[in-house]
């Protein structure tokens, strides 16, 4: 928090304004976080009630999106921020839609977490549990990043996007021999697929929200950039 | 700061190289300029290329040397008993300071506008033709020629053609302010310095002049000391960030407003402790 140097403002109600909403950003993050940890954990463990419970729960994140948005508007209105105070905000603004998005993904493994599958259907299930934990982890990094506005945890979450996307392609691999093998199966499969695609949007949307931490830090566009050079810039 | 310009908008100008402007592109260039007050430096070692047809806008806080520099440019320190200038200011290429230079014939190409309106208790039409009237023009046909054209330049031509011999005193505050801008103009000057020209005036007042000084800049290179960072934001195409007496930082508004590369600078437009 002490990078993003809110607190010196010479207009103290700027100063509470601004902590207001990255206070607000952060319990929204939080509430992500849960949402996408209970999703997984209701698809490995079968547990239909927490799925319901995600599913219940998604609204309150839509909530935070909203008034955020509109907490933003309301500062640009009033403080017409410039430079560091500017690129804050037009990170927040970014970083709630994808954050907003995140909850939308968590939703979608909810309710495949709901459907009935059959014991062998639900080992298939289980070949999510890596996947799912190295996006998990991934977002409470992105999140960790964006508390401390931290310009290289950033850079080393945003590069470790491409092994989640690696473990994507394998588990698709997987999948596929199964329906070749038992095309029987293809329904329940697709709904697998369909978690596994969440999960891996997941962890492009973390993405995005590590470049807007860059952007933040070093006042440069780090979207629809090589990773080389990214390190360069 | 613009980093990347889609294809599909076509050629979008970039910003100028400020370090680099060409002769042509040049209308001032202020070189290693160092002012004293008596013993007091006002201005440290001022290094600045002003650009032709442009806005550009110094900024900082009260007593960074903004205005001293801004009067500079056309001599008004010459009034000041203990004032001493080292360094030079070239406008269009000639040194401003060199020996032989009329101090009235450069004023004449740099015109200048204040803080306050300061109309004279003479009717608008006198006020506009004024300077023509010192320099000898007595033909009324040019005169009333300069007289349309300066109002309209000044965007000020329809609200008071119908009364053109009434006292100009009589106007409202950003009337008379636009009033003096038509008579800085009617001369034609190469250059227009602005000090704080809306600072004295309502909201609406202030928006008028600002849309103003972006139609002036078609004609005349303009160089506007503010105190509303806003609104340097608004109208200049590149702004100087003053500390001290010294030049903090030159550059496009875009990239200053947006990215700094001074942490002072930053600071000081977001409103930060120095």
């Amino acid at each position: 928090m002490d990078k993003i140097n809110i607190g010196r403002h010479i207009s103290g109600q700027f100063n509470e304004d601004l902590e207001t909403v990255i206070n607000h950003v952060m319990s929204m993050g939080g509430l992500v976080e849960k949402q996408l940890q209970d999703s997984i954990t209701a698809m490995i463990e079968a547990d239909e009630a927490l799925a319901k419970e995600v599913l219940k729960s998604d609204y309150k994140i839509n909530e935070f999106e909203v008034y955020i948005d509109e907490e933003c508007s309301r500062i640009i209105a009033k403080r017409q921020p410039a430079a560091g105070d500017l690129r804050l905000i037009m990170a927040i603004i970014k970083t709630i839609t994808d954050l907003e998005r995140i909850g939308d993904e968590a939703e979608k493994i909810a309710n495949v977490a709901q459907e009935s599958f059959s014991k062998e259907q639900r080992d298939l299930l289980l070949n999510l549990e890596n996947l799912g934990n190295s996006v998990l982890k991934m977002l409470q990094k992105t999140l960790d990043a964006f508390t401390r506005m931290d310009f290289d945890a950033a850079m080393k979450v945003h590069q470790h996007d491409t092994k989640i996307d690696r473990e994507y392609e394998a588990l698709m691999r997987q999948l596929m021999t199964y329906m070749m093998e038992d095309p029987r199966s293809i329904p329940q499969i697709m709904s697998v697929i369909w978690s596994a695609r969440a999960l891996e949007r997941i962890g492009d949307r973390c993405q995005n929200i590590c470049e807007y931490i860059m952007y933040f830090v070093k006042g440069k566009v780090f979207r629809h950039t090589s990773p080389e050079d990214m390190k360069n810039a | 700061m613009i980093t990347v310009t889609p294809k599909a908008l076509g050629d979008v100008p970039a910003p100028l190289d400020l370090a680099n402007l060409s002769p042509e592109q040049t209308a001032l260039e202020i070189k290693n300029l160092n002012l004293f007050y008596g013993d007091k430096q006002a201005l440290h070692g001022i290094d600045m290329k002003i650009p032709k047809g442009q806005v550009t806008a110094f900024i900082g806080p009260s007593g960074c040397g903004k205005s001293t520099l801004l009067r500079c440019i056309n001599r008004m320190n010459d009034l000041v008993d203990t004032c001493r200038i080292e360094g030079g200011i070239d406008l269009h290429g000639e040194n401003i300071y060199g020996k032989h230079v009329d101090v009235a014939a450069l004023r004449r190409k740099v015109g200048m506008v204040f803080q306050r309106p300061n109309p004279f208790p003479k009717s608008i039409y006198e006020n506009v033709i004024y300077g023509l009237r010192i320099t000898g023009e007595k033909n009324r046909r040019v005169l009333d020629e300069a007289v349309e054209r300066s109002l309209k330049a000044a965007a000020l031509w329809d609200e008071v053609k119908d009364r053109l011999h009434d006292s100009a005193l009589g106007l409202s505050g950003g009337q008379q302010q636009r009033l003096v801008i038509a008579r800085a103009i009617a001369i034609e000057p190469e250059v227009l310095l602005l000090d704080e020209p809306t600072s004295a005036l309502d909201p609406i007042s202030t928006l008028t002049i600002e849309e103003l000084i972006n139609d002036l800049k078609k004609q005349f290179t303009v160089v506007i000391v503010t105190h509303n960072m806003q609104q340097a934001a608004r109208v200049s195409d590149q702004t100087a960030f003053m500390y001290m007496g010294d030049l903090i930082e030159y550059s496009d508004t875009n990239t200053l407003f947006t990215t700094p590369a001074k942490k002072q600078t930053e600071d000081y437009i977001t409103g930060r402790y120095g």
